[in-house]
């Protein structure tokens, strides 16, 4: 393991649990800003409701699988992070954004 | 249909499993093999698959004949591996004068 | 924290798989058993021993129990908290009502909604549920637990934790971790096909298990990666429920644009209406389904808005021939049998998704497959209990060095997940064979104590693991696997004997009337009553001769 500097949140003790939280929780955000996004521009292209429902979901089970998988193999803790934390909020704001248009 | 399909993967799991260097020496001992044999082995355990899956298709609606059919070459490989631990002589049926 | 992505893979499969590997046993298990959910009905509840029966007609049958239908005292007293005012003791007003039934059931069941003046939220509906004999509509007791439909199966999904749906949340992180699990699991394995048919029963436990846990996750793949990942597919509304909280205005939105497309009306007109003739409607639908080549059974018949000008009866298609869940359902106007709509053929979209879930939901008419899904859900099992066995296998002799308690641990879930779940499912179906008809007054219902033995079965099987796991840390065999074992070749075959004894079907008279919903179930309780005996005498073998576990075990124990 790769030590940087001497902030208390890089104790050994805690890495694993910072990086089962990023798979786990920064994963799950992820998705969720992805299926939302995903549906809303979806419905707005013209898609039924429903349509972009399912398949936002179907693809969003592979995204967060992958999430996951990527939140364990990368090297840099802090790149997960900003890209789950980061992309859930962008695209979940862009859902709403695009919905407050077309509502 | 289904039945024929089951026995076509099941002899298709055979012969790939044939062309593998350790179960060949668990099925035949020593013998030694020709040099065509593993590809003839690998051809005719890839067209019994095939034919499985023509099998499959025949019998029924074609998104159903896929799952029968993956599902048959697990059931397959299971009977073949399991054979191969505790019966492997019962196998040379699928090369007769091997 | 990890020096390479194979091991930070590792590190993944290995404690992820541990963790949530117990909850996907029982979900493997009762998957497997939910195959013949309908099957094991029968079993539990003799009076619906019967061949499996068309829709019958709702004029004649249905209409007259729909009319006596009303809510339980219990169904009013837990809606009670979500309505303004009092609650009236009779329900008039149905909002909606419906039949269900497959080319597997014998009996039938009804559903009624009715609307509940001051419900605070006025789409909420009182439900009341009968099950009957459609032969002639007289009504099965409703105090018997339909184990398959009503206990295994959502076990399965649910764990039968409904609290907020913690069980579903549970579960869809278990198939969460499945997925991960067979993805690094591959990354892992270093020789996917020059193992392919490996399974080296003579070498150490070590080894032989792992080849077995090799063999069952590697052949098995495609299975156990489609019905975890279709899984999740079908609760992706409960996991990511974005259209209704995010996203509720523009499904709010878009429902509006549908009912208006769509022509069937959304509210009631407020005006009195009589029904015309229901089979009449039914008739019709199957004469369109024939024209367009179509298996005509109706699996699925509901009214909407019953007994007002808005209502409308809806007629869905049992779809046996397709794995695609299609209902091809057709509307018609309630009160005059107009043709309403006919629902369109589904679009690219629609039509993955119905297979997605079709492909695990089997509503299909074909015993090949599902018997191939039975042997699929063991082969998970198989799959998770060898990766419990080889985590404890690889640590007990370092555990045992350093007086660590882990593999202890491990392995007493293990016991208690793989041959413990058989004796807790053993312990329910003898109970509902033991439990009289009529229970004394002040008991609690039939089917609660069925669920009380089954739950308390299994809590004493992981007492019991418990209790006999101290030679684990001693890095030796616990005693508790063959224990356990003998006690599923001891419960399995009383099973069979209490089902003789208070039904009187007999195996010989199942097998010669061909009625296998019971004899399927009575041979397979044999066969693994048979199946544990034999690896019950392994163990002591392999246990007298050496400290080594036979890995067959795994394998007989959940066949």
């Amino acid at each position: 393991m790769r030590i940087t500097g001497h902030h208390p949140l890089w104790h050994p003790l805690w890495h694993p649990v910072l990086r089962i939280a990023a798979a786990v929780l920064g994963g799950y955000a992820f998705t969720w800003g992805f299926i939302a996004f995903g549906m809303a521009s979806l419905f707005a292209l013209g898609m039924p409701f429903h349509d972009a429902e399912h398949l936002t979901a179907i693809i969003g089970v592979a995204v967060y699988l992958a999430l996951l998988l990527w939140a364990f193999a990368a090297r840099s803790l802090v790149r997960v992070w900003i890209v789950a934390a980061g992309g859930a909020g962008l695209m979940a704001g862009a859902a709403s954004l695009i919905q407050n248009h077309l509502t | 249909m289904l039945a024929a399909a089951m026995l076509a993967s099941a002899a298709g799991m055979g012969w790939l499993a044939l062309a593998m260097e350790p179960h060949w020496g668990q099925v035949f001992g020593g013998r030694a093999r020709r040099r065509g044999t593993i590809r003839g082995l690998r051809l005719a355990g890839g067209l019994a698959l095939v034919l499985s899956l023509c099998l499959c298709l025949g019998a029924d609606h074609p998104s159903m004949a896929a799952l029968v059919w993956i599902m048959t070459l697990a059931a397959a490989a299971l009977t073949i591996t399991f054979t191969l631990s505790w019966r492997p002589a019962s196998l040379r049926w699928l090369l007769p004068g091997g | 924290m990890f020096q390479s992505v194979r091991l930070s893979m590792a590190w993944l499969h290995t404690w992820f798989g541990l963790v949530l590997g117990f909850v996907l046993m029982v979900v493997f298990f009762f998957g497997a058993l939910s195959v013949f959910d309908r099957e094991i009905d029968r079993w539990a509840v003799p009076q619906s021993r019967f061949e499996p029966q068309p829709m019958p007609s709702f004029d004649m049958v249905l209409r007259p129990v729909f009319e006596s239908m009303q809510p339980t005292r219990e169904a009013i007293a837990d809606m009670a908290p979500r309505v303004n005012g009092p609650m009236p003791q009779t329900y008039t007003a149905i909002d909606r009502m419906g039949a269900y039934t497959t080319h597997r059931d014998p009996v039938l069941e009804l559903f009624i909604g009715f609307d509940v003046p001051g419900a605070k939220d006025p789409e909420e509906a009182l439900w009341a549920y009968r099950t009957i004999d459609p032969r002639t509509g007289a009504s099965l007791p409703d105090d018997r637990l339909k184990i398959g439909s009503e206990f295994f199966y959502p076990l399965h999904y649910s764990l039968n934790l409904h609290w907020r749906d913690a069980g579903t949340w549970i579960v869809g992180a278990a198939a969460m971790a499945m997925l991960a699990a067979l993805v690094s699991g591959v990354v892992m394995h270093r020789k996917i096909f020059r193992e392919f048919f490996t399974f080296r029963p003579d070498k150490t436990i070590q080894r032989s298990v792992l080849d077995l846990h090799n063999l069952t996750g590697v052949v098995a793949l495609p299975f156990h990666f489609f019905f975890a990942f279709t899984g999740l597919v079908i609760f992706a509304g409960i996991y990511f429920p974005v259209g209704h909280t995010q996203l509720d205005p523009l499904h709010q939105l878009s429902e509006r644009l549908e009912a208006a497309e769509t022509g069937l009306p959304h509210e009631r007109a407020g005006v009195p209406a009589p029904i015309a003739s229901v089979d009449a409607m039914v008739a019709e639908a199957q004469r369109r389904w024939h024209a367009r080549g179509m298996a005509g059974e109706v699996g699925f018949l509901t009214l909407q808005h019953v007994g007002d000008a808005n209502g409308y009866v809806s007629v869905y298609r049992a779809g046996t021939d397709r794995i695609a869940l299609t209902g091809e359902g057709i509307h018609f106007k309630a009160s005059t049998g107009e043709l309403l709509r006919e629902d369109p053929a589904p679009g690219a979209v629609g039509s993955v998704n119905e297979f997605l879930t079709g492909l695990h939901l089997q509503h299909f008419r074909h015993w090949l497959l599902r018997w191939l899904y039975v042997l699929g859900g063991l082969t998970g099992c198989v799959c998770i209990a060898t990766g419990f066995i080889f985590f404890v296998e690889k640590r007990k002799r370092q555990h045992a060095k350093q007086g660590i308690q882990g593999a202890r641990l491990v392995d007493a879930l293990a016991v208690t997940t793989v041959t413990g779940m058989v004796v807790a499912t053993l312990c329910l179906l003898i109970a509902n064979k033991l439990l009289p008809d009529a229970l004394p007054g002040g008991w609690p219902p039939r089917g609660d104590l069925e669920r009380y033995a089954f739950w308390g079965g299994w809590l004493l099987a992981f007492v019991h693991a418990l209790l006999r796991s101290a030679p684990v840390a001693a890095g030796r065999l616990s005693p508790a696997w063959a224990e356990q074992c003998r006690a599923i070749a001891l419960l399995a075959p009383l099973a069979v004997l209490l089902n003789w004894i208070m039904t009187g079907d007999h195996l010989l008279r199942t097998l010669a009337a061909h009625y296998w919903p019971v004899a399927g179930l009575d041979l397979c309780l044999l066969a693994s009553a048979a199946l544990a005996l034999l690896a019950a005498r392994r163990l002591k073998r392999r246990a007298s001769a050496a400290p080594a576990l036979d890995t067959v075990k795994t394998g007989v124990t959940h066949a």
